[in-house]
């Protein structure tokens, strides 16, 4: 062979390598290093998440003050040892503020690229806090016990607490996205129900945009956790409907859409003739075996049971997904689906505790409300 | 390409893809251990030696290229080897070159080792129990560099 031949494919060779090598190292870069932090950050956090053994240990606090002791070392310490008093709302208050901390360092630790997702789950609190404050005034009851201090629009909150009227509130709410649904509810155009469900289907919407506008393994994760939520609230919105004897065509406009249910699943569900059939049609459905977990609870109108299996299959997807990318959203989603359940747990101890609830009973009871 | 340029890139690739690939590795790997001793700096000690891993890559290529600077004569005195453009020479270098490009392409093994070392730094900081697990799988990773750095010396060793 000529020199120069030699030398030729000798060059090509190279370019081609490197350019390839290049690009793949790139990508795997580009994807990995940004969940690097995070991610160790999470597992170091999920370490001290409260065993087994430690919940039945809380459950023998038999007094408030000692249960908020027994959670001062505890990632709940900071939050509760600033309690002046120490009563039910204000330890309920403290660990769901707990959680509003963890979604702010999320926001805080995760890439560039998923950390909107972050604050819109942020905005749940802000539409909660709305919708609680709006429902709280047409009662007449105090909007103030109804609100978590936290959120992007928390003075707005404040103002409507505050307000004396409800156009007052519209005044407060205008520009905003929640200001057209509010015209619409004093207008009676929509129920208060359909308003709530309005300041929902706005916020999933965007939950579902954003985890659509994600690439590769992302997309794949926060579309599976956007669709599961939007299946618990489709499903508990359409079981509790049913036990209230709602006509099918209202229910209808009270389906959120975006989850993994097909329409005609949900079609069918809204049309069934009453609890016990719409679940009957869930069984072919990923949340087949769910159903039939609590099917007999079901039956008997605890609803609430579907949506504490409906949290439980989430919990358990998302670990599934976490575990298969392990340099993820999903390790930092899984850990905020494993704090709500602790914190659940953890109010309900609360609760029990100041019904003056037996030890024994209490650890009976948590794993069931949780 | 004369042959001193071969011979040249193939010292340089081989110490700096296999240097640059082991920087990657040890940012990845050091980001994840800076996370976990923020949260608990009892994670020091096990985060330190899994985020040290992908660091032997670069140490593989800076022998190489002691190996090949030898060989051909540009390290240890007596002058380039094959400095003559004749087609034994280009071969030769031709040799020394791959040897070089084989111990930096497989050095870019410490890249996914700092993402394993990275995820074994959040296992570890969950359950330190694991920690030799972990130390292992990220471990796995080394082979793929060290049938690189066999493979250079037996091309070095042919000529």
């Amino acid at each position: 062979m000529e020199v120069s031949t030699i030398t030729a494919i000798l060059d090509t060779t190279l370019a081609v390598v490197f350019t390839w090598v290049a690009y793949k190292t790139g990508q795997i870069i580009w994807k990995y290093t940004p969940y690097s932090y995070p991610n160790a950050r999470i597992k170091a956090m999920e370490a001290r998440l409260l065993s087994d053994q430690r919940i039945l240990e809380l459950s023998e606090s038999r007094t408030l003050q000692n249960f908020v002791v027994n959670l001062e070392d505890s990632d709940y310490g900071s939050r509760l040892t600033s309690i002046e008093n120490v009563n039910l709302r204000n330890v309920e208050m403290a660990l769901e503020l707990s959680l509003v901390d963890l979604l702010e360092l999320m926001v805080k630790i995760m890439p560039k690229r998923v950390k909107g997702f972050f604050e819109l789950l942020e905005e749940g609190i802000d539409v909660r806090n709305i919708s609680n404050v709006i429902k709280a005034k047409l009662n007449g009851l105090p909007a103030q016990d109804y609100i978590i201090p936290a959120g992007k629009m928390l003075p707005k909150v404040k103002a409507i607490i505050e307000a004396k009227t409800m156009e007052e509130i519209l005044v407060i709410l205008e520009g905003t996205e929640y200001e057209e649904p509010l015209r619409k509810l004093l207008l009676k155009e929509i129920t208060v129900q359909e308003f709530e469900l309005e300041l929902y289907r706005n916020y999933y919407t965007k939950l579902f945009r954003y985890a659509s506008s994600r690439k590769g393994e992302e997309k794949v994760i926060l579309l599976e956790f956007v669709r599961m939520l939007i299946d618990e609230r489709n499903i508990s919105t359409i079981l509790r409907a049913k036990m209230a004897g709602m006509p099918p065509e209202d229910l209808k406009k009270l389906i959120i859409e975006g989850g993994s249910l097909s329409k005609a699943t949900l079609d069918a569900m809204v049309n069934a003739e009453d609890h016990v059939m719409a679940i009957g049609e869930l069984e072919g459905t990923k949340y087949g075996q769910v159903i039939r977990d609590v099917r007999e609870e079901l039956e008997s109108g605890n609803i609430e049971a579907i949506e504490r299996a409906i949290r439980k299959y989430r919990l358990t997807r998302m670990k599934e997904l976490a575990q298969f990318y392990p340099l993820s959203v999903g390790v930092a989603l899984t850990y905020i689906l494993e704090r709500e359940m602790e914190v659940r747990k953890l109010r309900a101890i609360a609760k029990l505790i100041v019904d003056g609830v037996k030890p024994e009973k209490i650890k009976e009871l948590v794993g069931e409300v949780a | 390409m004369e042959p001193i340029v071969y011979v040249a890139l193939g010292m340089a690739l081989g110490a700096g893809i296999a240097g640059a690939a082991s920087s990657f590795g040890v940012g990845i790997a050091g980001a994840a251990a800076a996370g976990a001793v923020a949260e608990d700096e009892k994670n020091f000690r096990n985060a330190l030696i899994l985020e040290g891993l992908p660091m032997t890559q670069s140490i593989y290529g800076l022998i190489t290229l002691f190996l090949i600077g030898m060989t051909a004569g540009i390290i240890g005195g007596g002058g380039f080897k094959f400095a003559e453009p004749t087609t034994q020479n280009l071969i030769k270098s031709a040799i020394l070159f791959g040897a070089g490009l084989l111990v930096g392409l497989t050095g870019l093994s410490a890249i996914p080792q700092g993402i394993i070392a990275s995820a074994g730094v959040g296992a570890v900081s969950k359950n330190p129990k694991t920690f030799t697990q972990n130390l292992i799988f990220a471990a796995m990773a080394e082979t793929m560099a060290i049938f690189g750095l066999v493979g250079a010396i037996i091309l070095i060793m042919s000529l």
